[in-house]
């Protein structure tokens, strides 16, 4: 007994116990859900069977009607434009953010924590603001746009079914950069700054000391931040929700808020759960890229 | 007898009082979506009920209404619903076919108070599953055409003849459209959810069509009309993304000239709008043809799982008793012929009940909200032009047959 008091004290029982408890927590709030989606994805579920756990087995019929959707390649071709083009701007504008800030003038780290005023608001409160700002009749923007002359009509950037998923883009690429930005000034910041002073000495030019040393030394960073990036891309709700509900005609709808219109405007959670599947089916491959970028780091 | 001894039977008698009465008081769980801050019906009639019954308590919840069906349906599966509860008219037939509500027939037999045959039909409609009553309506409304007095008489058009027909609906619009003011013709919700079917139901109706006969000949040429608004801009193009409430805000403001929607409208329009309204019933196809008007508000409903239904349906007879006042304090039209005394904005409420005797229900189909997305796709196909108004409705018409004849 004392043997078993010792080793919870000190040793491998206390150590176990820690590893128990996250393990624990892990199967009960992450592995549980997760199980209990892919269970309902092969079953025939409504709003009333959603406590038991046994009921039809209906095999792969949810996702054979999920692919004879009309709906389904639109819907996930918008996925794909959504969480690229997000990808690609947010990265891009936030690693020129992020080596702007690199540089040291007076005000600068004040003005690095202002760019997080737009990751501190709720994603909600964020599309309410886009919201005006993009309203067809009196919106801020085709204000802006009209007063300098460079429209002539007003456009209709949520209710156009052309633009409307650029619109919603448009919000969260500026929901999303300040993430970029600290993630990739914390890796710039991790570069030894002698190694600049080595380069320029040797005559190497900017941007030859951003292509050959910077971009390099930055790649594992680089590559945890697309990897978390498309994850909250792919998590981005609120934003359709508060600016086109996915429409007009779909044409804004992309496979996250596809999957819940499913389970909990109409119902069809067999089906909401496919979609969400599928999206974890993707994740997963995402999240192995993300776990190899970083093996270096544990390395080191 | 000690000390301790004398606490010891203090407390036993304690207990034995609060066992005693809470075996006598009664409380009813209950939800809503009305808010305490105002009129907030569900709270007014739980209040002088209780006053009624000092022995009957209330726990009323408020839900607010998007997270309503998912929140309900939620607690049916984990057998935590509340007693009573208020349930939007289209989807009180998905709850009594599942077993989730109390079948009040019984209790209606032997009521003083409820005589369903005086229910209007529509009404009547939602609250009956396979010839058993599941719940009372505690009111209804139901959509006409507002429009602008004044704007009328500065476009040359008269303000005591609104359109009658759709044709008139749209000449007018187009000579109210002034884009040059910011004014357009007309504000309505074609919203990709339940407001946009609401609102194109009845252009189905009146033309002989209904929700599971969606592609006919009046349908489609219901749908052209929007069409021809919509791209003609006589009608705002995020008439596609709003509700009925944002797009009647507009109306207020005095930048659409007509606007559809219902009496809830009335105290803000009151308040907003400086300007003469006009109230008159929605426009049919061509003179001579069926009226229909949409069938709003809900129903006062028991769960089969309460404890205390005796209770509960004695407060359901209370708040059906009330029906002549829901019109005055909480803006809906009757659900049963009364008589309103003085009624608020009377012009108003003349066009309303006449309105009322032509509101057709939305369904009853316990996949209402399959067959309502059904069609508010097809209005957003169409009036995106992704599809022409018929291959829209063709295909939500196979849809729904799917749905309807499983």
């Amino acid at each position: 007994m004392s043997a078993l008091l010792r080793t919870m004290r000190d040793g491998h029982g206390f150590d176990a116990t820690l590893a128990l408890l996250a393990l624990a927590y892990l199967l009960v709030f992450s592995a549980f859900p997760l199980v209990y989606n892919i269970i309902m994805s092969f079953q025939e579920v409504d709003m009333f069977s959603l406590a038991s756990l046994v009921r039809p087995f209906v095999g792969l019929a949810n996702y054979k009607s999920l692919f004879a959707s009309p709906d389904f390649w639109p819907v996930i071709w918008n996925t794909v434009v959504f969480v690229g083009l997000c990808i690609i701007f947010q990265l891009a504008i936030g690693f020129g953010l992020a080596l702007f800030f690199q540089q040291e003038f007076p005000g600068g780290s004040f003005l690095r924590g202002l760019f997080l005023a737009a990751w501190i608001m709720p994603a909600l409160v964020a599309g309410a603001v886009w919201k005006w700002i993009f309203a067809g009749d009196f919106g801020v923007l085709n204000y802006i746009l009209q007063s300098a002359g460079l429209i002539d009509s007003k456009v209709f950037w949520l209710s156009n079914p052309q633009i409307s998923l650029y619109s919603v883009i448009i919000a969260n690429i500026w929901l999303g950069i300040p993430f970029n930005m600290i993630l990739l000034s914390v890796g710039l910041v991790g570069i030894p700054k002698d190694m600049y002073e080595a380069a320029a000495l040797d005559g190497a030019n900017a941007w030859q000391r951003f292509w050959h040393m910077t971009l390099p030394m930055m790649r594992s960073t680089i590559g945890a931040v697309v990897s978390l990036g498309i994850i909250f891309t792919l998590q981005q709700f609120d934003l359709f929700a508060s600016l086109t509900q996915g429409g007009p005609a779909n044409a804004s709808n992309v496979a996250q808020y596809w999957s819940w219109q499913l389970s909990f405007q109409i119902y069809d959670i067999a089906s909401g759960s496919a979609v969400s599947c599928l999206m974890l089916g993707f994740v997963i491959i995402v999240a192995v890229i993300y776990v190899r970028s970083t093996r270096h780091e544990h390395r080191a | 007898m000690s000390k301790t001894a004398m606490l010891l039977a203090g407390a036993i008698g304690l207990l034995g009082s609060t066992v005693f009465a809470s075996a006598e008081d009664v409380t009813l769980d209950v939800w809503t979506i009305d808010r305490e801050s105002d009129p907030g019906y569900m709270y007014v009639m739980a209040q002088e009920f209780q006053k009624l019954h000092p022995d009957i308590k209330f726990n009323i919840k408020h839900v607010e209404f998007a997270d309503w069906a998912n929140d309900i349906t939620r607690a049916v599966a984990t057998g935590t619903a509340p007693d009573v509860a208020y349930v939007d008219n289209p989807n009180t037939p998905f709850l009594s076919s599942k077993g989730a509500l109390l079948d009040i027939s019984p209790y209606l037999k032997d009521s003083k108070i409820v005589d369903t045959s005086k229910i209007f039909p529509g009404p009547l409609s939602t609250v009956t599953w396979d010839g058993k009553i599941y719940g009372l309506p505690r009111g209804s409304n139901t959509i006409a055409l507002y429009y602008n007095k004044d704007m009328f008489k500065a476009a040359g058009l008269d303000p005591e003849k609104p359109p009658q027909t759709w044709a008139d609906l749209y000449d007018a619009a187009k000579k109210l459209t002034d884009p040059a003011k910011n004014v357009y013709g007309l504000a309505f919700s074609a919203n990709a959810n339940e407001e946009g079917t609401f609102q194109f139901l009845p252009w189905i109706q009146s033309t002989g069509g209904n929700f599971d006969k969606v592609n006919g000949e009046g349908a489609v040429k219901a749908l052209e009309l929007w069409q021809k608004i919509i791209d003609e801009k006589l009608a705002s193009p995020d008439t596609l993304i709003r509700g009925q409430y944002d797009s009647f805000a507009t109306f207020n403001a005095g930048n659409a000239a007509m606007a559809i929607s219902g009496p809830w409208e009335l105290p803000r329009m009151s308040k907003d709008a400086k300007f003469d309204v006009g109230v008159t019933l929605l426009p049919i196809e061509k003179e001579g043809d069926a009226r229909a008007s949409a069938l709003g508000e809900g129903n006062n409903v028991i769960f089969a799982k309460s404890k205390h239904p005796k209770e509960a349906f004695m407060y359901l007879e209370y708040m059906y008793s009330q029906m002549p006042r829901v019109w005055n304090e909480f803006g809906f039209v009757p659900s049963y012929p009364v008589d309103v005394k003085d009624p608020k904005w009377p012009a108003e409420y003349a066009v309303f009940i006449e309105s009322m005797k032509y509101a057709r229900a939305r369904g009853p189909s316990p996949d209402w909200a399959k067959i309502s997305k059904a069609i508010s796709t097809a209005i957003q196909q169409a009036l995106t032009h992704q599809a022409d108004a018929q291959t829209a409705l063709n295909t939500a018409q196979t849809t729904i047959d799917g749905i309807v004849k499983k």
